[in-house]
């Protein structure tokens, strides 16, 4: 088992050099002088050139490389060439919100999927299954901004004056404003340190926030504003957990081992939950972490759609106007995270399967 | 009393008889049959031949000029909702079954020509991303050792990243256009065929070494290979399917993001991305490219669901 | 109550199962009877697709779809099974008949332990303490002749060998010590050497527990070894039911003759095997007559038209021996 690790995590350490790598040259190939883009077609050329000069522009490409791969691997994001601050607390501001955004798809996927592909799967051809099948093939075929945009104008205006209303945009409605818990709370922080930052990070997390301050008005508000992009965002890893949990659980449920669970007497709850989906799950976590993949990239969209402030969006903005260190680091934050998670999502699949986890 | 001798003879003579006359045209054949016998493959290409019809036969079905604009030719307002004789809008005005877009376009018509960008994309994408991924992985495959792990490593990173936002930061690179949308897109993909062409290819070489070890027949070895190859190439069937499904949903986000096809071009993302801001004021623009896009990745789904099944040698209830 | 030892602990009559599938109805089981003592081995035999297995699954109500029992009485000490509810039976299995199967490799749950899956049966059947059922279970291993239970106990089915896997099933059927054990084919996928092992340890256990057991199984030297009496099927039914010496010395069955005239003799000097010409019956299409009569020797020396024209029934040739064939009624059709 930790020689599984070790290996996956050596090969893991290329790879993250060509993440870097790809990062770099991607960044610096988009054309453009980010001078122009940034400070407007009409810069002059002395003003441009200082910009180059001050940004380390005008050194040659391996000396920059090597500055940024030294630089991110001390976590040193830099400074964002379009706001002048550092990358690394436009990262605190904004992580937050695309993680809210793809932990509550991740969740609500699962804990609908899995239990929808139960259900399917143990009324195998009958009509349940089949209007279940269904609908997760067409939620796999939605555009997740088709739906956003449809969803926001079913409940942002259809139900307008309704129990249901949900607002189409933005985290929290206009006038509130969340407390960081280490304001709640009184303590004393200095500001500027990475601790600090470390704070700042988990208080941007307003759901997580508002729960453990017993703010209810900002936790009910902030949960509001979240449900249409989740539910949005959710659908495709959704229909796709349902339809894998079925499969896999038919497949289980024809194996020789449910006829011995029965023989044995087990009545058919515990054929189910003891022998049937202890197997079954286990090829549904491995695409957990695809499914993740698959949450990132349609994080951008849902931001888009819900004018969300979050990862995504901002990296998307970054592209157009050639902020650099807003590119890379953005993106090397978002591979490195999916890096991680993949890396979770296999050691916890070689833990709950004995024949990985005893080789 | 038959002697077992005769039996075993007899036996053999049945096995090579099944072996020569089964070629691989027949797999197809009975392929497409079981294919048709189930109720998802049958929907997936009445949706697909729907969609390719109204692509290839767009200038026929559409009523209008796709960028055709309107203004002084009808009288008719920016983002008009649609007005359907048959539903009541009366019959003076213009019908326009979808409405107009916010440039005084028919929308039906810009729908309709959406087809073909949005079918073209999703076949040459996966075309590439096909030819591309399963060379790399053949060759992968074959010569093994330090080109085999290289191959291998480039396809994880490109897997390192979430798909949507490598296509961006590709067409970041490249330029916004259909023709790096894409590019973009088929590099993504990639990895996906090269990985399935490397594990066929490797489970050849060995049944090669194997067959060669057993010193078995040059006639044999041929029929083993023509036997192999087409099975070799069911599971990427299915992944190309699946794969024009994800291409048309992945070019309609970019194109949605504006990096994919241009205005004027009538595309579903596009007409989308467009409008996006209107969605309250005019509903009909957002929803009908959507749903054309839907219903046109439904029914990729649902043929490679079909080919899966229908493909799959223990599936027979 | 009745005190006689031979009230069987169970009867089986006219058991049909059949298969409702899309090329046909395929009758596996068409009318068996079968009767097990308390305490005996009945050995069942019968080559591949005579429906000796789906015999055994249409006893425990296993029988999964498109399969149906249509037809029979199953009596176990007296209570008919097939008239049991789903919830029932399950209390019944396991308990008072538990069953084992071919391949033991595959008939283990992968992600549960071999302990585990033993003290599992005390969880559904006894309600006692989690504590209790590990050491209950650490004991049956030993019962059967697991080394370092306590060890094993920990050890997953990929972890073991045919043989060590086939042990702890058979440890998980006794574990509550049911009445009657089946044991379909338990030795078919073992090592020949492992085979004579596991049926030595059936064979002891059975005689210490004085349960019941049906032994499923194509080798008849197998059956030879092991049972008390024995029935031989074909094409879905029981065509002789004799004691084991009986049979062996005195078989009246055409089929059951043949079948013992092909078994090679140790030192015997054969130049071809005899082999049984022709196939069994398609079981969607079954013939007029008596099922085996175009592959039967005799026929074609004694020539009874009855033969392929209609069923033989099952009747008695001898104390204790039945066999279903024209030639021994008296007045063949």
């Amino acid at each position: 088992m930790l020689q599984y690790i070790i290996r996956r995590l050596l090969v893991a350490i290329p790879v993250l050099f060509g993440i870097l790598l790809v990062t770099f040259v991607l960044a610096r190939m988009i054309p453009g002088d980010p001078c122009k883009a940034i400070l407007g077609e009409k810069a002059t050329v002395e003003v441009c050139e200082r910009f180059t000069r001050e940004h380390g522009l005008d050194k040659p490409i391996p000396w920059q490389f090597a500055v940024y791969a030294k630089d991110i691997l001390r976590a040193d994001f830099g400074e964002s060439i379009r706001f002048s601050r550092p990358v690394s607390q436009i990262l605190v501001e904004r992580l937050p919100m695309t993680i809210e955004l793809a932990m509550g798809g991740l969740i609500l996927a699962i804990l609908i999927g899995v239990p929808l592909g139960i259900i399917s799967a143990m009324r195998h051809n009958t009509g349940t299954d089949v209007a279940t099948m269904i609908v997760a093939n067409i939620g796999i075929s939605m555009p997740v901004f088709w739906l956003g945009l449809m969803l926001a104008y079913l409940f942002a205006l259809v139900l307008k004056g309704t129990p249901f209303w949900l607002p189409p945009s933005g985290r929290l409605s206009a006038g509130l404003v969340s407390i960081p818990f280490y304001e709640a709370w009184q303590w004393q922080v200095t500001a500027g340190t990475t601790w600090t930052k470390f704070l700042e990070f988990i208080a941007n997390h307003f759901v997580f926030n508002a729960l453990i301050t017993g703010n209810w008005k900002i936790l009910k508000d902030a949960l509001q504003h979240l449900v249409l992009p989740v539910l949005a965002l959710c659908t495709i890893p959704m229909a796709i957990i349902a339809r894998m949990t079925r499969s896999s659980l038919l497949e289980v449920l024809g194996r020789d081992y449910i006829r011995t669970a029965r023989a044995k007497g087990a009545g058919e709850r515990r054929v189910l939950v003891g022998h049937a989906l202890r197997n079954a799950l286990l090829p549904v976590v491995t695409i957990l972490g695809l499914q993740m993949g698959g949450l990132l990239s349609g994080a951008v969209l849902t931001e888009t759609v819900f004018g969300l402030a979050g990862v995504g969006r901002m990296l998307f903005e970054a592209i157009t106007a050639r902020d650099y260190p807003i590119i890379q680091a953005f993106t090397v934050v978002i591979a490195v995270s999916y890096m991680l998670i993949n890396l979770v999502v296999d050691v916890s699949y070689a833990f709950l399967d004995p024949k990985v986890r005893l080789d | 009393m038959m002697s077992l001798k005769g039996a075993a003879e007899s036996l053999s003579e049945d096995i090579d008889e099944q072996w020569l006359q089964a070629k691989p045209m027949s797999l197809w054949k009975t392929t497409l049959r079981r294919l048709l016998r189930r109720k998802t493959g049958i929907v997936g290409l009445i949706l697909i031949g729907f969609m390719m019809v109204m692509a290839i036969g767009a200038p026929v079905f559409a009523p209008y000029d796709p960028e055709n604009v309107l203004i002084g030719k009808e009288k008719v307002r920016k983002r008009e909702a649609p007005c359907i004789h048959l539903l009541g809008c009366p019959s003076e005005r213009p019908q326009h079954l979808m409405g107009i877009d916010g440039n005084f376009r028919d929308q039906l018509s810009r729908v309709i020509y959406g087809a073909r960008v949005s079918l073209s994309i999703g076949f040459t994408t996966v075309l590439f991303a096909f030819l591309g991924g399963t060379i790399l992985g053949a060759i992968a495959a074959y010569w093994g050792g330090w080109l085999d792990n290289l191959i291998m490593r480039i396809m994880d990173v490109i897997l390192g990243f979430p798909s949507l936002l490598l296509a961006i930061a590709i067409v970041a690179v490249l330029g916004p256009g259909i023709r790096n949308a894409l590019f973009a897109i088929s590099i993504v993909t990639l990895p996906a065929y090269a990985r399935v062409m490397r594990a066929s290819v490797l489970s050849i070489k060995e049944m090669d070494y194997v067959a060669a070890s057993q010193a078995l027949g040059a006639s044999r070895l041929r029929i083993l290979m023509s036997r192999i190859v087409p099975n070799a190439l069911t599971p990427i069937v299915v992944l190309s399917t699946l794969g024009i499904a994800s291409a048309i949903l992945d070019a309609a986000g970019l194109s949605f993001l504006g990096l994919g096809a241009q205005p004027p071009t009538a595309e579903w993302g596009t007409m989308l991305g467009a409008e996006r801001n209107q969605v309250f004021s005019a509903p009909h623009l957002v929803f009908f490219p959507g749903l054309a896009i839907m219903l046109t990745v439904l029914g990729f789904n649902l043929l490679g669901d079909g080919l899966r099944d229908a493909l799959d040698p223990r599936l027979n209830d | 109550m009745n005190t006689a030892t031979d009230a069987p602990v169970l009867s089986v009559t006219g058991l049909k199962t059949w298969f409702h599938t899309r090329d046909g109805i395929a009758k596996s089981v068409d009318g068996v009877d079968l009767e097990v003592q308390p305490g005996k081995v009945l050995g069942v035999v019968g080559e591949s697709g005579c429906g000796k297995s789906v015999t055994a699954l249409s006893i425990m109500r296993l029988i999964p779809p498109p399969g149906r029992i249509e037809n029979g009485q199953v009596l176990f000490k007296g209570e008919d099974l097939l008239s049991l509810s789903p919830t029932e039976m399950a209390k019944l299995r396991g308990e008072h008949i538990s069953m084992i199967f071919q391949d033991p490799g595959s008939s283990l749950n992968p992600v549960v332990t071999a302990g585990n899956q033993i003290a599992e049966m005390y969880e559904i059947h006894r309600q006692t303490a989690a504590r209790a059922n590990q050491d209950k279970a650490i004991e049956m291993l030993e019962k059967v002749g697991i080394p370092d239970p306590g060890q094993r106990a920990s050890a997953y089915p990929h972890e073991l060998s045919g043989g060590m896997a086939q042990r702890v099933m058979i440890a998980m059927a006794l574990a509550c010590e049911p009445q009657l054990l089946i044991a379909d084919e338990p030795t078919t996928a073992l090592d020949v050497t492992i085979q004579s092992q596991i049926l030595e340890l059936i064979r002891e256990l059975q005689e210490q527990t004085r349960t019941a057991v049906i032994l499923i199984t194509h080798d008849l030297g197998v059956v030879a070894q092991m049972a008390d009496r024995i029935a031989v099927m074909y094409a879905g039914e029981v065509v002789e039911e004799s004691d084991v010496t009986n049979l062996f010395d005195e078989p009246r069955h055409p089929y059951t003759r043949q079948l013992l005239k092909s078994i090679p003799v140790l030192g015997a000097n054969q130049d071809d095997l005899a082999v049984i010409p022709g196939r069994v019956p398609s079981l969607v299409d079954l013939p007029g007559g008596c099922r085996f009569a175009a592959r039967c020797e005799a026929r074609t020396e004694v020539g009874l038209a009855a033969c392929t024209e209609s069923r033989p029934p099952l009747e008695a040739v001898g104390t204790g021996h039945k066999a279903r064939c024209w030639m021994y009624l008296d007045n063949p059709p």
